[in-house]
């Protein structure tokens, strides 16, 4: 899939732009707050109908009423006009010029994988930044996992309101207890088996992607590693003290943690910027392959600031290995300098400067 | 300009509506001024007062009438050995219009959800319990809604039936999950009645 054209109207920054991307690499060049993750963070909305950010109403330009997103994708060789209109009152979301009422139905008309800076907090953040990057990676690849997903959220918090109510007044009859820890349990079954094989499937990818990026030959594995592993109604049913008393569900899908582990070691631990920034993107190549196995379509990298603490072999190697994917790819970053210059000849350089985005010459 | 009172006053009542806006509102006012009768509306008026001075509850089964008892419970050729459980009064009159089920029916006026404060003990359960093991009723049908809440009240009382020695079954099979039974056409419910599954 492709983004071949973006216009933005009072995003951000920006007032009124338009720019044409090329099929593969673009690097979008530009100093610091000059606008360059703000572009990113419109693909994105375009893709999810929703911010990595913030809250939306600062997506419109300061002293402007609204702002729009237009673009035309090719997804599958079919041309689409994707459009998200963003007032303080809400979102409108289009496609073909006919507005999508269910968000769900929009999502997913385009695919985006992002890395942000702000993603290398899932190797040393807290076990709620890695599942709620597994989540949103997932989610938007299997629409059934999502859906378990709602289910189980909805029902761990009827479980947590009901164990309150317990507790506070002291009732002994736990049949509705049992009854929704038993719909717990079986959703909880389904999660950890849906993240069991996601991630299974993944270091599947990993290791070559991890070891390409580095150029080391050190082991590399992403490790699920569940809060309850099996038999999950008994394990839920043997803590109704515990969590009687603590009010609320202490073990569960809700719990789970994952492990980035190199050598038989926590990255957590002991990995520098360089190689957590080098997990980070060959987690994110792998999922891409994950996707690409399910629908014969690359997503859309959105590559934000991803050169910062790479050597420049590194950042070779990682432009290298996209444009030979053929997958588009939009990177923002300070400078190019580090970069061969016959690795580029497809590529498509953009300046970002003064709050409008231009072309540069090829190669120039 | 100032609206005057009265038309003021008889838009914020249509605002109460779900789904009438301002705008809405105002244009019924409008009409009301320029087209309903001083009878009209007299009439339109009094509906209003007697819908809620004259319907309750039906004391056996939970069903809105404004008889004693409701028209089901009150019918002897009904089949009193079949109940079905249905979450609101809305559910009864979409399988009444299908014409499928003989049975007699048992409103719970809403589901189990802790997390609205709803537990069993605010839905009508309390007198579904004695008429389920007075000897008449052999089977129970639950039909509540395929979304969460539904799910879990199904289960709720299927549980405090286990040693009951009564058939209890589901419908919901042939009913897409999340879709009430207030939106099933005749066809799909009848489908749905005849594929009960036991419990
Ligand atoms: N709603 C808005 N209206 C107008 N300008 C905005 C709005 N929101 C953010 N900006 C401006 O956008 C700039 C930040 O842009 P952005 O974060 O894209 O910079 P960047 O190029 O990614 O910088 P860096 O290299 O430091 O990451 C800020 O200067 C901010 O004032
Ligand atoms: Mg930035
Ligand atoms: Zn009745």
């Amino acid at each position: 899939m492709k983004i071949n054209n973006l216009e933005l109207y009072n995003f951000r920054n920006y007032s009124k732009q338009e720019i044409v991307f090329g099929k593969g690499v673009n690097f979008l060049i530009g100093e610091n707050g000059s606008g360059k993750t703000n572009l990113l963070e419109a693909i994105y909305f375009l893709s999810l109908a929703k911010s990595y950010k913030t809250n939306e109403v600062n997506l419109i330009k300061y002293n402007s009423r609204f702002s729009r997103i237009q673009s035309n994708v090719t997804v599958n060789d079919k041309l689409q006009k994707l459009k998200v209109i963003i007032t303080e009152k809400g979102k409108k979301t289009l496609i073909n010029d006919v507005e999508v009422k269910k968000l769900s139905n929009y999502i997913g008309a385009i695919n985006v994988i992002s890395f942000l800076p702000e993603d290398l907090t899932i190797i040393k953040g807290s076990p709620k930044d890695r599942r709620y990057f597994i989540d949103l990676m997932y989610g938007q690849i299997d629409r059934q996992y999502l859906k378990e997903l709602t289910n189980y959220k909805i029902l761990l918090k009827q479980r947590n309101e009901l164990l309150k109510k317990l507790s506070d007044s002291n009732i002994q009859d736990f049949t509705l207890l049992d009854v929704i820890t038993e719909q717990l349990a079986d959703s909880a079954d389904l999660i950890v088996n849906f993240r069991r094989n996601f991630i299974s499937n993944a270091n599947g990818y990993l290791k070559k992607m991890y070891r390409f990026l580095s150029d080391n030959n050190k082991s590399f594995v992403f490790e699920y590693k569940p809060s309850i592993e099996k038999d999950f109604e008994s394990q839920f049913k043997s803590k109704y003290k515990n969590d009687l008393y603590l009010k609320t569900t202490s073990y569960g899908p809700h719990r789970d943690d994952y492990d980035f582990v190199i050598e038989n070691v926590l990255a957590k631990d002991n990995a520098s910027q360089g190689e957590q920034r080098i997990m980070v993107l060959a987690l994110i190549l792998a999922i891409s392959e994950i996707v690409y196995e399910k629908y014969n379509e690359r997503p859309i990298f959105l590559l934000d600031d991803v050169f910062s603490e790479l050597d420049s072999v590194r950042q070779n190697k990682l432009i290298k290995y996209l444009t030979e994917l053929e997958a588009q790819t939009i990177i923002t970053t300070t400078g190019l300098e580090n970069i061969e210059k016959t690795i580029i000849t497809q590529s498509k350089v953009f300046k970002v400067q003064n709050n409008t985005i231009r072309e540069e010459s090829q190669n120039g | 300009m100032i609206l005057p009172k009265a038309m003021e006053d008889l838009i914020t009542e249509f605002m109460r509506f779900p789904g009438i806006g301002r705008k809405t509102a105002e244009r019924y006012a409008m009409h009301v001024i320029n087209n309903f009768s001083l009878e009209t509306t007299e009439t339109f008026g009094n509906a209003i007062l007697n819908i809620k001075k004259q319907i309750h509850n039906c004391p056996n089964c939970g069903l809105i009438t404004d008889r004693e008892l409701c028209q089901v419970c009150e019918d002897d050729i009904r089949d009193e050995s079949i109940l079905m459980i249905v979450e609101s009064s809305k559910d009864v009159f979409s399988i009444e219009k299908s014409g499928e089920f003989k049975g007699v029916y048992h409103v719970l006026n809403g589901v189990i959800s802790p997390m609205d404060g709803k537990g069993p003990e605010d839905i009508n359960l309390s007198t579904l319990w004695p008429r389920i093991t007075d000897n008449r009723v052999k089977e129970v049908i639950i039909a509540t809604s395929s979304t969460q809440e539904g799910e879990t009240t199904a289960l709720y009382i299927n549980r405090v039936l286990k040693d009951v020695d009564i058939l209890v079954s589901r419908i919901g099979y042939g009913v897409p999950v999340g879709l009430n039974l207030e939106y099933a056409d005749d066809l799909t419910l009848s489908k749905a009645i005849e594929n009960r599954k036991k419990l």
